[in-house]
């Protein structure tokens, strides 16, 4: 069954069209990875999905959920839709506890206890339990976007979307994120990833999608993707990007 | 020493006589600096000033036409700020020490400044006459100049050679406090000050006798400053309780509030009223309070809680437009954000009891200050209220403060809104209050705001002011904020939004704190600027502390002749406005230091 | 979408929602308003005191103490007075504080300790003291003078009295207004010539020294000017006489149309221009709900603007314009204006005698008899005329006669016997205009009449008035430490990479200075000063503690008379609103050169 459904989605900005109407669907426990050169419209599509933005044409379901203009929906599908993004948005002014406890207090409506436990818990996840009374601007990049995994995670969403998580990072610092979504793949998380790290895709992916100019080009598995590519498009951009 | 000496030389040579063009500056700007300060202190000094003008004026100055045998209320207010300051110390104490050598430092160069004063001090100062003519008197003996010269000179000499000595310790910083506060409270039990005596017939007599100071201002001074510091002392011992801070901070927020409607305001309570509808309110809102604790969290009243909450806040609006007891509107208004909170907090039983007991706490307070704001005052004076000088400019610049900066904040938000009409609303009325200057609001408010006002409500002129500095001062806050709120990245409302937060949430807990970070140096200047501002009220005639130096003692006339005296008198109150300003925009640079070291 | 909208209750939809507030919000708030206008309608019912404007044309029987008009006859000119001294003390403090306010700025980023530390000390204590107790400072400085009657009558060179502070000054003979549009003619020459002379150098590549020819056009001109030159601008005189004539001849109606279609011609381009954006072929006429309130607030807009035209407001305003009733304009100064000009700036002004004379009340006058003829050479205060005065309502009223103003042979009677003149000042002068447009002269005490009381003679020297001196001077001190912040983040924004970078080129202190870090920094210093400058003129309002006339002072004692507080508030509204926005005008226009010259 599919989790995520989209029906030919369209999005202006002002006279320009982002999104051309896209179509597709992603079942429980895929992991999906979306890749494009920059402004092909795919972070403006993920970004569509936990409404960041709005979509203007088309159907976007979400575990049965339609993303309409109603209150209640969209509140429920941003609870199950976690999200990462380029460049960290971690709450400068709150600790790193606090950073990942805030949500799950306010909106799950957790005590402070209980919720505290469960952010050590996937501080440990992620790798850096011991940051966990520093404040983001102490931490490096990886570590950052690390807090920023666990932060998403902390709302124990269905979903998890990364909008280019390391293309911010020095290339040292890339690795330990990848591991930490490696590990999150393995353990079953549905998740959207835009990135342009190609070995990830590789190695993790379920399925590939290429967008150019709004459009979605090709929809394959990694290995066909990369050894065995539908269109031209998709042969020059990874003659481009390989 | 020599190499000091030479070292010193060298250094001053490169900054003042680096070429010839500083060298002329520098002759020509320490020309003009000496000569200045020769010409104010010649001012100060000549026989037509008289300074006692300032002096034997105190208490007017302070607190205007306060009755005398009701001053234990004045002392008690200054006694309880000094104490929550000598506790604030004691708890935010500092680890930062200074230095012997600073000290002496700085009790040197203090020396050497008052010998560069009685060294350029003029002999001969003049002044005109009411004929046109020149008078020339003597004012600064060579006796005096030697009388202060010598010892003043030993005791530079003393401070500059004890740095040769080996005596090294360090003081803690905040200790220093007590020291300098110790000295003006020491000197009161020493110094001799002229002061106005009145002979047989009435008449000041001349020239006035030196008198020690009198026993009702030395003696609760000293209390106060041993109060202050045995607080200190007890602070230190608090500052181990995990939640002080915080219990500190709302008592600062909450002194102003008990002074002026409780200790300095000696309200005349009504028991009935206090009885029949204070303690009602208070109770059914005591009630409603544990009732919505206990339950929030229950199944069948979650399912209704938003229901609740649309009809709490229903109620709120209805309520604070209608003409139930003020206690009842800031009540309403109080458990409907009340409400809002709870949920999240009332968890365990713990908790449950923690926000009880928070819940009675603020009813209890809230009933108590405002039985105290709203009952009629025990203090008869002349005039349009009990306050006056010194206390009315705080009173103004306080509660300028309090109530506009809540405002400011909507406004900015409003104007910083999504939601079109609400943010071309709220630019209105921020722009429209700022382009106009702030006299012509005061203006507004002492002659054309009563037109508006319905029949039969009137307000005392002092809250008019409090209601049209609360938009002026919130426009200009406003300003600020939206500054702070321009500075926060996007990311930062998709990063709450990501992650289901409501819009209220997503305000008050990621974008104010951060917003409000950024922007306090430019709001503590606007504070600053507001408490300047308040002088202005002497315009539309409250008697203010300039109003106090400026008309009230300039109309002295029988039996002491303080007419024509404005120049001291301005030169005080100056001083004063001086101070306070100087020492909070000097606080706010070291805070904003702090904030910034602990942000990065 | 369409299928999802259907099924969706209107209370959950978030597009409902925010509507729904934003009307309840607006709603609420008229309401509001709305009841508290009722509450002043009932409350200046009962106070008999009702909303008018009729006061404005009635003579308010109050004197000024200082300004254009001492006796106004309308409350308009009263407020007309406001304003000039407002403006006066405002342009003037402008200039003042931005000169003061760099120097003092730059001293503060001296290497020189002892100039670093007075300029900081001087910052410090005019910072931090309420600028109020300043002013009154200023004012209790000189009032404890001597009152001016212990002062002998003559002439000094500075006198400073109870009265005020009097000094040499150059004193504008009439022709003044001519010599200071030329001055600004050759300014715009010499810039021109300097670009000019520039571009030689580009081109050609040859040493054009452009700064030298400039500066000596200037100078040559400028001393070809003083030497009467200057008349040349006289044409001005002309053309404004011409374009004020036909101002007037068109009819109010045609202004109200006028006004209403320009309106309506704007608001429908941008509304077109909105419409076609959205209608190109990749937005595909998809309009969200911002898009329509954006179009329905653009008509909202300008059927406001056209009923406005065509209510009172715009009847009132296109009056005005044709000076339908000459009383109302002319008490705003358009036609003395443009009639001044012409008069003034008359090709041969030097030929003529200016006739300025008014009198309390009195509108019009009628020369009756010259005595000074052309060709006679007259002395300051001979009698040169005899003058009757008529009231409004044309009465016969008073015979009076002029004296003359300056020393000199009169060569032509400019005005003509039987002309209307209007009649200004108790000295009633005719003058006799000099070739050189200002005169240096000393401060004069004179006695008033046969009284006892004395006064600063006009047109000798300069001289403030207490209130003048004690406003003036605070507002530009304390706008010169505000500023000589924004000089020196200004200057410091500029990093030092970019000196160094300019000093490796080569280039010299000056060169450094003028090509490299002025202009980076007075791009960041702008904005902020166009802040202070703002604050300026809001803080000329403290005028009213010390006596000076301007507008709030004036409109206070409007109101003290007439019992009209709505009005007069309303009219500071609109006044400090213009010129707060002519100011940010100004700056943003500025501003957005240097950014042009940035690029």
């Amino acid at each position: 069954m599919s989790i995520i459904q989209t029906k030919d989605v369209k999005k202006w900005f002002g006279d320009f069209q982002a999104l051309k109407g896209i179509t597709m669907d992603v079942a429980e426990g895929e992991v999906l990875v979306v890749c494009g050169p920059s402004g092909s419209g795919k972070s403006t599509f993920i970004r569509c999905i936990n409404r960041l933005e709005q979509h203007q044409e088309g159907q976007i379901i979400v575990d049965g959920i339609e993303l309409t203009n109603d209150l209640k929906n969209i509140e429920a599908i941003r609870s199950e839709v976690g999200m990462v993004f380029q460049s960290f948005n971690l709450f400068p002014h709150l600790t790193v506890m606090q950073n990942i406890t805030l949500a799950q207090i306010w909106v799950r409506k957790k005590n402070r206890a209980e919720s505290e436990e469960k952010a050590m818990e996937l501080l440990e996840r992620v790798g850096i339990p011991e940051q966990a009374q520093k404040f983001p601007g102490q931490l490096s990049g990886g570590q950052q976007q690390r807090v920023a995994i666990a932060r998403a995670l902390a709302m124990e969403p269905k979903i998890m979307l990364f909008d280019e998580p390391t293309s911010a990072l020095d290339p040292e610092m890339i690795k330990e994120v990848l591991d930490v979504m490696k590990e999150l793949a393995k353990s079953g998380m549905t998740m959207i990833v835009v990135t342009h790290e190609m070995g990830f895709a590789k190695e993790v992916a379920d399925r590939v999608m290429l967008f150019d100019e709004g459009m979605l080009v090709e929809e394959n598995t990694p290995e066909e993707f990369f050894n065995n590519p539908k269109s031209d498009r998709t042969k020059l951009f990874l003659s481009q990007i390989l | 020493m020599v190499d000091l000496i030479k070292k010193n030389a060298k250094s001053l040579q490169e900054s003042l006589f680096s070429s010839v063009g500083s060298a002329v500056l520098t002759i020509a700007t320490t020309y003009l600096v000496i000569n200045f300060f020769r010409g104010m202190l010649g001012f100060a000094l000549t026989s037509d000033k008289d300074w006692l003008a300032v002096l034997n004026n105190m208490q007017l100055y302070m607190v205007q036409a306060y009755p005398e045998e009701d001053f234990i209320r004045v002392w008690l207010s200054v006694g309880l700020t000094f104490v929550l300051a000598g506790l604030s110390i004691g708890i935010w104490r500092s680890d930062d020490r200074v230095k012997s050598s600073q000290v002496f430092n700085s009790f040197f160069k203090g020396g050497l400044g008052v010998l560069f004063f009685t060294i350029i001090a003029p002999t001969n100062a003049s002044f005109m006459g009411n004929d046109g003519s020149v008078i020339t008197e003597e004012v600064f003996s060579m006796d005096t100049r030697l009388g202060i010269l010598i010892p003043v000179a030993v005791f530079c000499v003393i401070f500059f050679s004890i740095r040769f000595i080996n005596v090294k310790f360090t003081v803690n910083s905040s200790d220093m406090v007590f020291f300098y506060l110790f000295i003006p409270v020491a000197l009161l039990w020493f110094v001799k000050l002229p002061t106005i005596q009145l002979d047989q017939n009435n008449e000041r007599i001349i020239p006035d006798p030196v008198m020690p100071i009198a026993d009702t201002t030395k003696i609760p001074w000293t209390v106060i400053f041993v109060s202050f510091l045995v607080s200190y002392f007890i602070g230190m011992y608090l500052k181990s309780i995990k939640s002080i801070k915080s219990i500190m901070s709302l008592s600062w927020f909450l002194l102003p509030l008990l002074i002026f409607s409780w200790i300095f305001k000696k309200p005349q309570i009504d028991m009935s009223v206090v009885l029949g509808s204070d303690l009602p309110i208070f109770g059914v809102f005591l009630l409603w309070g544990f009732l919505v604790i206990t339950f929030v969290n229950n199944s069948i009243f979650k399912k209704y809680y938003s229901t609740y909450l649309g009809v709490t806040f229903l109620l709120t609006l209805v309520g604070v437009f209608s003409g139930l007891p003020m206690l009842a509107k800031t009540c309403l208004l109080l458990i409907a954000l009340f409400s809002v909170v709870v949920p999240a907090v009332s968890t365990s039983s713990q908790g449950k009891r923690s926000l009880l007991i928070v819940w009675a706490v603020a009813l209890v307070t809230l009933t108590f200050l405002l039985r105290g704001g709203a009952s009629d005052t025990g203090i008869v004076v002349p005039g349009s209220s009990i306050f006056g000088g010194f206390s009315l400019t705080w009173l103004l610049a306080i509660f300028g403060t309090y109530v506009s900066f809540p405002l400011g904040v909507l406004l900015a938000l409003g104007r910083n809104s999504k939601l079109p009409i609400i943010r071309i609303v709220c630019t209105g009325i921020i722009e429209l209050t700022r382009s106009v200057p702030y006299i012509t609001w005061l203006f507004f408010a002492s002659v054309t705001l009563a037109v508006f006002l319905p029949a039969g409500v009137e307000f005392n002129l002092i809250v008019r002011v409090l209601m049209v500095t609360a938009f002026f001062s919130g426009a200009y806050f406003a300003e600020n904020i939206r500054g702070g709120l321009q500075s926060i990245p996007k990311g930062q409302y998709e990063a709450a939004d990501a992650i289901g937060m409501s819009p209220f949430q997503k305000i008050s807990l990621i974008i104010m704190p951060q917003a409000l970070r950024a922007v306090i140096p430019t709001l503590v200047s606007s504070a600053i600027t507001a408490f300047k501002d308040s002088s202005l009220v002497t315009i539309i005639g409250l008697f203010d502390f300039l109003t106090i130096g400026k008309t009230v003692i300039g109309n002295q006339s029988i039996p002491v002749n303080f007419v024509g005296h404005d120049r001291e008198n301005l030169i005080f109150v100056a001083i004063v406005y001086w101070i306070f300003t100087f020492t909070l925009s000097r606080r706010s640079m070291k805070v904003e230091k702090k904030l910034g070291l602990g942000e990065r | 979408m369409k299928n999802a909208l259907k099924t969706l209750s209107f209370f959950r939809n978030v597009v409902f929602l925010k509507w729904a507030s934003q009307v309840v919000f607006l709603v609420g708030l008229l309401y509001i308003i709305w009841s508290y206008i009722q509450n002043a309608v009932v409350n200046l019912e009962q106070t008999n005191i009702a909303f008018s404007w009729g006061w404005l044309g009635e003579t308010p029987g109050v004197s000024i103490a200082e300004g254009m008009y001492t006796l106004p006859n309308s409350g308009r000119q009263m407020i007309q007075v406001g304003m000039l001294n407002m403006l006066r003390v405002t342009v003037t403090g402008i200039f003042a504080a931005t000169f003061l306010g760099t120097f003092l700025g730059i001293a503060r980023l001296s290497k020189n300790y002892i100039v670093e530390k007075t300029s900081t000390g001087l910052l410090e204590v005019v910072r931090n003291v309420p600028l109020l107790v300043q002013i009154f400072f200023f004012q209790a400085f000189v009032l404890t003078f001597p009152r001016l009657e212990v002062f002998d009558v003559g002439t000094y060179n500075l006198h400073v009295s109870a009265k005020g502070i009097a000094f040499p000054w150059l004193n504008r003979q009439p022709t003044a207004y001519l010599f200071w549009v030329y001055l600004v003619a050759i300014l715009i020459l010499a810039n021109k010539i300097y670009k000019w002379r520039v571009q030689i150098l580009e081109r050609e590549g040859r040493e054009t020294r452009p700064f030298l020819w400039s500066v000596g056009i200037f100078f040559g001109l400028l001393v070809a000017g003083w030497y009467g030159g200057y008349r040349v601008m006289g044409v001005i005189g002309f053309l404004a006489g011409y374009i004020s004539t036909g101002v007037d001849l068109l009819p109010a109606i045609f202004y109200q149309i006028l006004f209403s279609s320009v309106a309506v011609f704007i608001g429908f381009r941008s509304t077109k221009k909105f419409i076609d954006s959205k209608k190109s072929e990749e937005a595909q006429g998809i309009y969200s709900d911002d898009d329509y309130f954006k179009i329905i607030l653009n008509v909202v807009v300008v059927l406001l603007v056209v009923v406005l035209m065509f209510s009172s407001v715009g009847l009132g305003l296109s009056n005005f314009l044709v000076g339908d009733e000459i009383v109302f304009k002319a008490d705003w100064g358009v036609p003395q204006f443009f009639d001044g000009v012409n008069n003034k700036l008359y090709w041969n002004p030097e030929a003529k005698i200016v006739l300025e004379a008014e009198l309390d009340g009195m509108k019009k006058a009628e020369i009756v008899d010259w005595i000074a003829v052309p060709g006679t050479e007259v002395t300051k205060g001979d009698v040169v005329a005899i003058v009757t005065a008529k009231d409004l309502k044309g009465d016969l009223n008073q015979e009076i006669s002029i004296n003359a103003k300056y020393t000199g042979v009169i060569e032509e009677v400019f005005v003509s016997n039987g002309d209307t003149i209007k009649i200004k000042d108790k000295t009633y002068d005719i003058r006799v205009t000099d070739s050189k447009p200002l005169e240096l002269s000393r401060p004069k005490v004179e006695q008033i009449g046969t009284t006892k009381f004395k006064r600063y003679a006009e047109g000798f020297g300069k001289s403030l008035s207490v209130g003048y001196f004690a406003i003036w001077l605070g507002v530009v001190l304390y706008t010169a430490i505000f500023i000589s912040e924004v000089v020196r983040a200004g200057i410091m924004a500029v990093s030092k990479g970019q000196s160094e970078a300019g000093l490796s080129l080569g280039l010299g202190r000056g060169a450094l200075l003028r090509l490299v870090v002025l202009p980076q920094a007075i791009r960041v210093m702008l904005p902020p000063m166009g802040n202070q400058y703002l604050n300026l003129a809001k803080n000329t309002s403290l005028g009213i503690a010390v006596a000076y006339p301007e507008i709030v002072a004036v409109g206070q004692t409007l109101y003290n008379q007439e019992g009209q507080t709505l009005p007069v508030f309303l009219i500071w509204m609109a006044f400090y609103s213009t010129v707060s926005l002519t100011i940010s005008t100004i700056i943003n226009y500025y501003n957005r050169k240097m950014k042009i010259v940035e690029r």
